[in-house]
């Protein structure tokens, strides 16, 4: 593991999706990958459906995340990937307690299918799987300080990369995440101006994709990134009213990521990233730091990072 | 090295495009299914009429009972040919006009009932506020303007005490044209088509009820004009949906055309004796005297009230409903409501009132999941059908499970829905004469569970509602009172597990809306239906 960001999805309490299942690079055959990182994720206007707003009675919302997430090759060509994120939210005006707990276990495989050395550089595909699941009883339903929607979700993603032999490297990935209904505390509400009789809430799947350009050298890492995701169905925020799981998220965000490795086992890490575009999303700034750190864990002798 | 595995990757990218674009659809709603009507009441026709309001706001003056024509008779050319128009009218039914039939078909009552839910979410639309022309935030008037239907605010604003109006007039409509439709089915007795035709099988379970006026166009007539009065945008919404009620009688081989379209007169005729001998006289129309709010809080400091309610809202908005309280109550008289009226609620300094104010600065700390599950399944708050609206349901499928007929599904819906509305109005009485405000306004450490209404604390309207709903329904479904009972001491303790209302707001409100409820069971008990 050399990098993670989180894709906001914005309303969901932020950072509900590690993406490091989004880049091109692979964990070495027996090596772990420790990440802790502290995300944050602020907005004071938000897209109420497509129109953009404030709201005087919210002010600014924050969600704020810890992840923990480990990165081990199984393979040069197979790394599993696990995390688990605790997720905070709050509102400055909002007179609504802000929520708290450990979200969603995830789990990942990435594969990587295809390498060719080419034209200075080497082209990679990957495929990367995805499952995750809620590990806390927490609140779907009081949106948007809901730490997430409460559902379980598996997901399908392709990454292109090339990367030059002098360090600069291009990626683009693109993924679909199939998410399950949910179960609201209510057992009625409005979908789309009809009264739903259940408890239970579609959550739309989502689709999102991403280019990055960066460049990468033995101690160092930096990338400029654009990545936007849609869900595939769901019914606007109503006017004037809160969020909730129906809705069909949408956004798109630029960001920057960089990593300085202080010894070949421990590296820092940072990225900021700024929402463009959205629907029923919040026009989000985002920021992250964190730490990564190497593990031996059965490498064969003539890899070792050592 | 190169190591090529395409395979996996291709599969995985055609299943994800594969996948990517389907769609995700709540579940479907229970259907309701038609259910055979075995009880006929043929003696419902006698059974007491809700009365008209005088000039004084005094329920006093009985409703003009609408005359019809006699039927023709079943031998005579005229029905014989209304026999043929119905058999085209069923084979020429589509299949989507048969399911319309079966969606018709159960009970008529509850479906407006329902119809008239799902209006009251679509506009229980809080008002947003907007920057006037010097950039100050402020609130739009709440005024339905023809010009621009579809502008927000959208009128009316079915809050809670909306919507309990709202519910009780439909129901009122539905039991007095009912029970006029009733008297006529009774006096000519000309039985439903597929009695007199052995070829007409009707798609919906036969019954022996006399079918002349229709009780299904009575109930389409009456619900119509209800709705159009209470949402202007919605005519042609409900006038459609009306005709499809009708229709779907002859789809469905239940009814011939006069029986709907004498129905139909009938039902029209009772609502319009409703809305202009009750809804515009009940004061409604001046429930939402801004002006009189400052008379309001002079009066609640001349009675001991040391703090005074402010709107929690940014920008502060105006107080919903000030005079909610004075709008005529319809299972006893003003009287009564002001005796109901509960004493000073404890007031900040004193041990009773700091006593229930620490539970909330505890529970505002450490809120349990089961605690915010209570507050968010009976919050009923914005988008939803609100704390009436929550007890119609429960009313509606206690009725659909006990398999009432037409009448006693308006008479059970009338009581509960008038125990709902006097519910409210006592309640805004009483948070309009002591203006208390919210525990948060008191100490704005605590943090809710729950959007704060925009009216004072003190008495709890979802512990009066449900009161009175829980107390009605125990009346109408003995077998349930036990869980009717539980609900809403559910749904009121919700309101301190989300830190909006102090525990005496909710165990008063309980009271209150229990002895509420008594007076619509008094009148229950009297209507002449166990006779």
């Amino acid at each position: 593991m050399r990098q993670i960001y989180l894709i906001v999805f914005l309303f969901i309490g932020g950072n509900a999706l590690a993406q490091m299942p989004t880049d091109a690079l692979m964990m070495p055959h027996g090596q772990l990958c420790i990440l802790g990182q502290y995300a944050q994720s602020e907005w004071e206007n938000y897209w109420e459906g497509e129109k953009k707003r404030s709201n005087l009675n919210l002010g600014t919302f924050s969600s704020r995340s810890a992840l923990l997430m480990g990165n081990y090759g199984i393979t040069k060509n197979l790394n599993v990937m696990l995390g688990v994120p605790y997720v905070w939210t709050g509102a400055d005006v909002s007179y609504i307690s802000g929520q708290k707990g450990l979200q969603d276990l995830m789990l990942f495989l990435k594969y990587q299918a295809l390498e060719i050395s080419a034209a200075g550089g080497a082209f990679k595909v990957q495929a990367t799987g995805g499952l995750s699941t809620p590990v806390s009883n927490y609140t779907p339903d009081l949106m948007p300080f809901s730490i997430g929607v409460h559902s379980q979700t598996a997901s399908l993603r392709a990454v292109l990369n090339y990367t030059a032999d002098f360090g600069l490297y291009v990626t683009a990935q693109a993924g679909h995440t199939w998410r399950s209904n949910t179960t609201a505390d209510r057992d009625a509400y409005l979908f789309d101006n009809k009264l739903i009789y259940s408890d239970e809430m579609p959550v739309p799947n989502v689709f999102d994709y991403s280019a990055r350009l960066g460049f990468i050298k033995p101690r160092y890492q930096a990338e400029v990134w654009y990545d936007a995701f849609t869900g595939l169905s769901g019914d606007d925020i109503r006017y004037n009213e809160m969020p909730q799981a129906t809705n069909k998220m949408a956004a798109s965000q630029v960001g920057f990521f960089g990593k300085y490795f202080v010894t070949k086992r421990l590296g820092v890490l940072a990225t900021i990233s700024k929402v463009l575009s959205g629907r029923n999303a919040g026009e989000a700034l985002s920021w992250s730091a964190g730490v990564t750190y190497f593990l031996d864990i059965n490498v064969p002798k003539e890899t070792a990072a050592n | 090295m190169k190591k090529i595995h395409i395979l996996p990757v291709l599969l995985g990218l055609g299943l994800v495009l594969s996948l990517s674009r389907c769609d995700k659809n709540p579940p479907e709603n229970p259907a309701y299914a038609p259910y055979p009507e075995t009880r006929l009441d043929s003696n419902a026709g006698n059974w007491a009429l809700y009365k008209l309001l005088d000039g004084s706001g005094a329920a006093t003056v009985d409703m003009a009972i609408p005359a019809i024509p006699a039927p023709d008779a079943v031998a005579s050319p005229a029905y014989q040919a209304e026999l043929d128009a119905l058999r085209a009218a069923m084979s020429g039914a589509s299949a989507e006009e048969k399911e319309l039939a079966l969606y018709w078909g159960g009970n008529g009552v509850l479906r407006w009932h329902e119809i008239a839910r799902e209006l009251a979410a679509n506009y229980n639309v809080p008002p947003n506020y907007v920057y006037d022309s010097t950039g100050n935030p402020v609130y739009p008037p709440l005024v339905f303007n023809p010009a621009n239907p579809d502008a927000y605010p959208r009128v009316p604003f079915a809050n809670p005490p909306v919507t309990s109006r709202l519910l009780a007039l439909l129901a009122v409509a539905q039991y007095n044209a009912l029970v006029v439709a009733w008297d006529y089915k009774f006096q000519h007795k000309r039985l439903a088509p597929y009695r007199n035709a052995s070829d007409i099988t009707p798609l919906i379970p036969e019954n022996d009820l006399p079918s002349y006026p229709s009780e299904d166009a009575v109930v389409a007539a009456a619900s119509r004009e209800i709705l159009k009065f209470i949402f202007p945008r919605e005519v042609a919404n409900v006038t459609a949906k009306a005709e499809e009620h009708k229709k779907s009688r002859l789809w469905a081989g239940a009814n011939v055309q006069s029986d709907l379209s004498v129905g139909d007169s009938l039902g029209r005729a009772v609502a319009l004796s409703i809305i202009d001998g009750w809804a515009k006289k009940d004061k409604m129309g001046a429930a939402n005297n801004q002006a009189g709010f400052q008379g309001q809080k002079d009066d609640a400091t001349a009675r001991g009230i040391t703090k005074l309610w402010t709107s929690r809202d940014i920008p502060s908005r105006p107080p919903m409903l000030p005079f909610f309280g004075n709008v005529v109550t319809w299972n006893f008289d003003n009287a009564t409501k002001i005796a109901l009226r509960p004493p000073l609620p404890p007031q900040p300094g004193t041990a009773e009132f700091e006593k229930d104010m620490n539970e909330l600065r505890e529970i505002s700390k450490n809120r349990t999941r089961e605690q915010l599950r209570i507050t968010a399944y009976w919050a009923d708050g914005a988008g939803s059908y609100t704390p009436p609206g929550h007890w119609n349901r429960t009313a509606a499928e206690l009725i659909y499970e006990n398999q009432f007929n037409e009448i006693r599904s308006a008479r059970a819906m009338a009581l509960v829905n008038t125990a709902l509305e006097d519910a409210g109005i006592t309640c805004w009485d009483v948070k309009y004469y002591y203006l208390l405000p919210r525990p948060t306004e008191m100490d704005p450490s605590v943090t809710t569970g729950t959007g704060i209404p925009n009216f004072p604390a003190y008495t709890s309207g979802h512990s009066t509602f449900s009161a009175a709903g829980a107390e009605v329904l125990s009346y109408l479904f003995p077998n349930d009172a036990p869980r009717m009972r539980e609900m809403a001491k559910e749904a009121s303790e919700s309101r301190i597990y989300g830190c909006i209302h102090y525990r005496f707001d909710c165990e008063v409100g309980l009271e209150v809306g229990q002895k509420v409820g008594a007076y619509a069971v008094t009148r229950g008990r009297n209507d002449g239906s166990d006779e």
